[in-house]
């Protein structure tokens, strides 16, 4: 009935790229949106993003799935 | 502004006529007592300086002086007659005297024909002790009242008991009409008048109706303005004088008004509005003036509960019993679920001090960053969007700045409702003559305010904020009307250039949005062009703005124009949220949000960190926590399972009840702490009872940045004050917390935080009220920022593109509901529900335009049915030609209502504020409410019933 945690967030990082359309090419708006979720999200929501793209992010506009791989390959190791 | 602080001032004295601004100062002697005062200054007044009390009735410090009664005649050396001092000014070398025996026997005889038509029943009479009829009787002497008693008098007259808060009667009045200017000067409300002349004349209410049928809102003016018993708290005639007082801050909106709780004993009597209070300078609103029984009902918590599960009973039991559960589940559900498996939610309704202490168990005991405020469902946005352009997160001027507005643009907000004695302040200068530009949905009641010229009304489609606000941008930038100078010097040219060349494009002409926002371009254009033009134009913006998909982008959009156009880092000028809930500048302030330190330090910020890691003696974790939406996600995903609320109903506040409720009955352990059972209570494990305003320490932020002292004034009905609370859960959880007093955690603030390291009790003793930033530079506050630069250096123009919200009206859904609040409810309601302020609204109402109802055969007071994507509700119906056709409107105060339940989760694409303005719905008429309604009267019924069962541990069971 609702959506699943990964849908919800999805939606929102998808809302993120659409709202900094304007912010350039697609490599602008990806950093755009990769800062935002860097300041905003949680360790957790974040793994969730980066399992996504490694699924192939298919659901993600191109912009978010660029700010999620970028994201991943400077984030360090999940501690624990 | 500047800020007139004149300890010279009693705010406890009548001074007769209010202050006068001037900078030319006049000196006078005043039987013979030299006092210089500034021009324009009344003789009363100077008197009233001197220390020398001229006797008066018709004259208050807060009104113009009307030189009606004549009482304080004065003689002055040159002058022939015998001058009323209320009305005549002070002027450079006068020689006054203010008691002789020619002034004594016209002060005599008008009292004399005063009591002759007064009853004498003074001993008896209510404001017997506080009378100024009866003070003036004795100051000047009375002795006798040769006319008689026998003569026409109106000692007959009926009392008017309509008004559930004061009585009107009418036996007393001496038709000074000083309720009758209160109502119009102070309040702008124009509910009385003086019907008939002489003899005959007399107040009446309306068109001659009962105060409560009147256009009369209940704000208490009039009654504080009543020298006599006329106009009376039924609280005071009930319990008599107080005894008395505390000045503290009201506990309900953003406006914070300061009041005197007056007081007999431990109970109070009344609250009146405190003139030396900086936002409302003795005025207040139904609300806060007498909306307060809700302290004493009897549906307060006073014992800690708890039980396993929500489907048991209550067990009552200690303070330690419930702390030592509460603190043991945490402790075995983050064993078993790892650190970031629990969180909690502060309060924009609790103090700074208990705020800032909850978000420190958060991040110090829990250990994690997963604390988020109410504040995440109204005002995130702001603080984002501020900070993105101006640097700082929060509102840039005075409530006073708004009398030196030349235009005013009023967005998504109904300030004569829900910020009333800023809208009585706003309606004011509108009277003077500033010019109004409203751009909302629906036609407020700010748009008739009286005497009112050009009010502008844009009437836009919800959901189209950022279309309007460009085209407004568009028509500045392309119409040659911004302001270059403030541009070169204050903004950063990059962004600018940027922007410029992003909102001069064709697409955002008022031509071309027009089908999308649903006003005329022209309109558009008059409206750019007259806030462009104005010597000083300011914004002022609430929920309507914040409450949608692009909340955020349309914040920066505000700060666009106000940049665009220079207006900004002056009186009259700025960008002004109006706050919804009293302290919710302060809970965000206080580090609530799950990447913010206090004071907007982020997280990352390894220096920032670094301090507080000092200062708590433990690490912190720097990433960001969860919000509140993303909590109610992985509650229901299994990985959040406990969350400490204190002091907010997100059963009832937050939007998509029925995933809200889902996520709640998913949590292992749910500690709310609250005054009564609110509906999340009904989904909590552990309940400790919190404190109202009254009955605890502390302070407030209110909407202009301004730091307001809370004062206890009665014991804590459980024992605990709030923070007390959090204090003890903390030492039970083995993070240690040591205070004694709230100043010492307000001290502890002012160390890690550097807007408000001037900031102490000693010195808001001193001043009454601070406005952060409060530090070396600005020790006394800073009432207008950005004057001479931003936190940031240069203020950013930020791009704003409009982006439709996914909540479209289709086929399905074909109306567009959008939601607001009313003057006498407060929020979720839980408080003036349980007051008498239900008279005024007693159920949320479905407004909606005659063309949508007609196609639907609704009649006025119809049961409708209001189905979303989200959920089905049952509500009554209100035709209303406030609505735009394809409207509706209800508000969401009473909680089987469920308006909520058809809310969206939709939100804010930065912060997640979720879109309560927009959803798209169907109406249709029903016989019976709905699922969700039964369902939740059930729960209810179980509920309080589980509370009345509840019972000590081991009695009865
Ligand atoms: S209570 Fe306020 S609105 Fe009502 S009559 Fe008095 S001043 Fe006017
Ligand atoms: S009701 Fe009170 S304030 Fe109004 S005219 Fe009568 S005495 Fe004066
Ligand atoms: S509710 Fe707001 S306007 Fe009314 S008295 Fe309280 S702070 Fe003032
Ligand atoms: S007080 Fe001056 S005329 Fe009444």
């Amino acid at each position: 009935m609702f959506q699943t945690e990964q849908e919800h967030l999805i939606q929102m990082i998808n809302q993120i790229a659409l709202n900094n359309i304007s912010a350039g090419d697609e490599n602008d708006v990806a950093d755009m949106v990769a800062s935002h979720v860097k300041k905003f999200w949680s360790r957790r929501m974040k793994s969730q993003l980066f399992e996504c793209v490694e699924q192939g992010g298919e659901e993600l506009h191109p912009a978010a799935r660029l700010a999620g791989e970028r994201l991943q390959s400077e984030t360090k190791p999940l501690p624990q | 502004m500047l800020q007139h602080f004149d300890p010279r001032i009693d705010h406890n004295r009548d001074y007769g006529t209010p202050a006068s601004l001037s900078e030319n100062l006049v000196t006078l002697e005043i039987d013979g007592v030299e006092i210089c005062v500034p021009e324009g200054t009344s003789v009363m007044r100077a008197a009233a300086l001197a220390d020398i009390n001229i006797p008066k009735l018709c004259a208050t410090d807060n009104l113009e002086a009307f030189g009606s009664c004549r009482l304080c005649a004065v003689q002055i050396d040159g002058r022939r007659g015998l001058p009323a001092s209320c009305t005549t000014p002070a002027e450079q070398g006068m020689k006054v005297w203010t008691q002789n025996d020619k002034l004594a026997k016209l002060r005599r005889n008008i009292m004399e024909l005063y009591i002759s038509d007064h009853p004498l029943d003074c001993l008896t009479c209510p404001a017997n002790g506080d009378c100024e009829l009866q003070d003036m009787a004795g100051a000047v002497g009375l002795r006798e009242v040769r006319y008689g008693f026998d003569g026409e008098n109106h000692l007959d007259a009926p009392k008017d008991t309509s008004n559930p808060y004061f009585t009107f009667d009418a036996s007393k009045c001496i038709v000074c009409s000083r309720c009758v200017r209160a109502c119009s000067e102070v309040q702008g409300t124009f509910a009385l008048t003086i019907d008939g002349r002489g003899f005959d004349s007399k107040v009446a209410a309306g068109q001659d109706e009962d105060f409560l049928d009147s256009e009369c809102v209940s704000c208490g003016a009039c009654v504080q303005a009543c020298p006599t018993a006329t106009l009376m708290e039924n609280s005071v005639i009930e319990m008599g004088q107080p005894e008395h007082s505390v000045v503290t801050t009201c506990a309900y909106c953003g406006v914070g008004c300061s009041f005197k709780a007056e007081m007999k004993g431990d109970k109070l009597v009344r609250m009146v509005p405190y003139k030396g209070g900086e936002a409302n300078h003795g005025h207040s609103c139904v609300k806060g003036r007498f909306a307060f029984g809700y302290a004493t009902h009897k549906d307060r918590i006073r014992t800690p509960m708890i039980r396993d599960s929500i489907d048991q009973p209550w067990k009552e039991v200690s303070w330690e019993e419930a702390i030592g559960f509460a603190a043991r589940r945490l402790k075995e559900i983050q064993s078993e679920y790892g650190r970031e498996s629990i969180g909690g939610i502060t309060s924009s309704r609790c103090t700074n001090e208990e705020t800032y202490l909850v978000q420190k168990l958060i991040r110090a005991a829990f250990g994690n960053n997963n604390t988020d405020t109410c504040a995440r469902v109204c005002h995130s946005p702001t603080g984002y969007g501020l900070k993105t352009t101006l640097g700082e997160s929060a509102g840039t001027q005075t409530f006073d700045s708004v009398m030196k507005a030349d235009c005013v643009l009023v967005i998504g907000a109904n300030p004569t409702d829900a910020h009333p004695v800023f809208g009585s302040l706003l309606r004011r200068r509108l009277r003077e003559g500033a010019s109004l530009i409203v751009a909302d949905p629906r036609h407020i009641d700010l748009l008739d305010t009286p005497h009112l010229g050009d009010a502008m009304h844009l009437p836009l489609r919800p959901g189209t904020n950022v279309a309007m606000v460009n085209a407004l941008a568009h028509v500045i930038v392309s119409e040659g009307l911004e302001d270059t100078d403030f541009i070169a010097q204050r903004c950063e040219s990059d962004a600018y250039a940027k922007w410029r060349a992003f909102i001069a494009d064709e697409r955002h002409a008022p031509e071309a949005v027009e089908a999308i926002t649903g006003v005329a371009a022209e309109q558009v254009r008059a409206a750019a062009r007259a806030y462009a033009k104005a010597p000083n134009a300011a914004i002022y913006y609430g929920l309507g703005v914040t409450e949608h998909s692009q909340g955020s982008t349309m914040v920066m959009g505000i700060a666009n124009l106000a940049l665009a156009t220079g207006n900004i880092g002056r009186d009259g000028v700025g960008v002004n949220p109006l706050r919804g809930q009293n302290n919710v500048q302060g809970s965000c302030d206080m580090g609530s949000f799950p990447h913010e330190l206090p004071g907007y330090q982020h997280v990352s910020d390894a220096v920032a960190r670094g301090r507080f890691e000092a200062a708590w003696g433990v690490q912190i974790d720097d990433e960001p926590g969860l919000r509140i939406p993303n909590m109610f996600d992985a509650a229901i995903a299994g990985h959040f399972r406990a969350m400490y609320v204190q002091g907010e109903d997100i059963a009832q506040s937050d939007p998509n009840t029925q995933h809200v409720e889902e996520a709640l009955r998913s949590l292992d352990c749910l500690i709310v702490q609250d005054i009564f059972l609110n509906e999340t209570a009904k989904f909590a494990h552990v309940l400790l009872p919190g404190s109202t305003f009254l009955e605890k320490n502390g302070t407030f932020t209110n909407a202009e940045r301004r730091i307001n002292r809370v004062r206890k004034v009665m014991p804590p009905i459980a024992g605990k004050e709030d923070w007390e609370v959090t204090v003890e859960l903390s030492n039970a959880l083995g993070y240690p917390m040591n205070y004694s007093h709230p100043s010492e955690i307000m001290d502890e603030i002012a160390m890690l935080t550097p807007s408000f390291a001037g900031v102490s009790y000693d010195k808001l003793d001193q001043y009454g009220s601070l406005q952060w930033p409060c530090n070396a530079e600005n020790p006394v506050g800073m009432p207008i920022m950005h004057v001479e630069s931003f936190p940031i250096g240069k203020a950013h123009f930020a791009v704003t593109e409009f982006v439709p919200t996914t909540e479209r009206a289709n086929r399905r859904f074909p109306l567009l509901l959008t939601t607001g609040r009313i003057l006498s409810q407060y929020n979720v309601g839980a408080q003036t529900r349980r007051t008498e302020n239900q008279v005024w609204h007693n159920e949320d109402i479905l407004e909606l335009h005659p063309h949508d109802a007609e196609e639907r055969g609704i009649n006025d007071g119809d049961w409708l049915g209001i189905t979303s994507r989200a959920g089905q509700t049952v509500l009554r119906a209100r035709i209303s030609e406030r609505m735009q056709p394809g409207v509706v409107y209800t508000t969401f105060h009473h909680p089987g209502s469920g308006a909520n339940v058809i809310t969206t989760d939709n939100s804010d694409w930065a912060t997640n504020c979720p879109e309560y303005k927009v959803t798209a719905v169907q109406v249709e008429k029903v016989s019976q409410p709905s699922e969700w309604q039964k369902s939740f009267e059930d729960n209810n019924q179980r509920q309080q019933k589980f509370l009345r069962e509840a019972a000590p541990a081991g009695e009865g069971r």
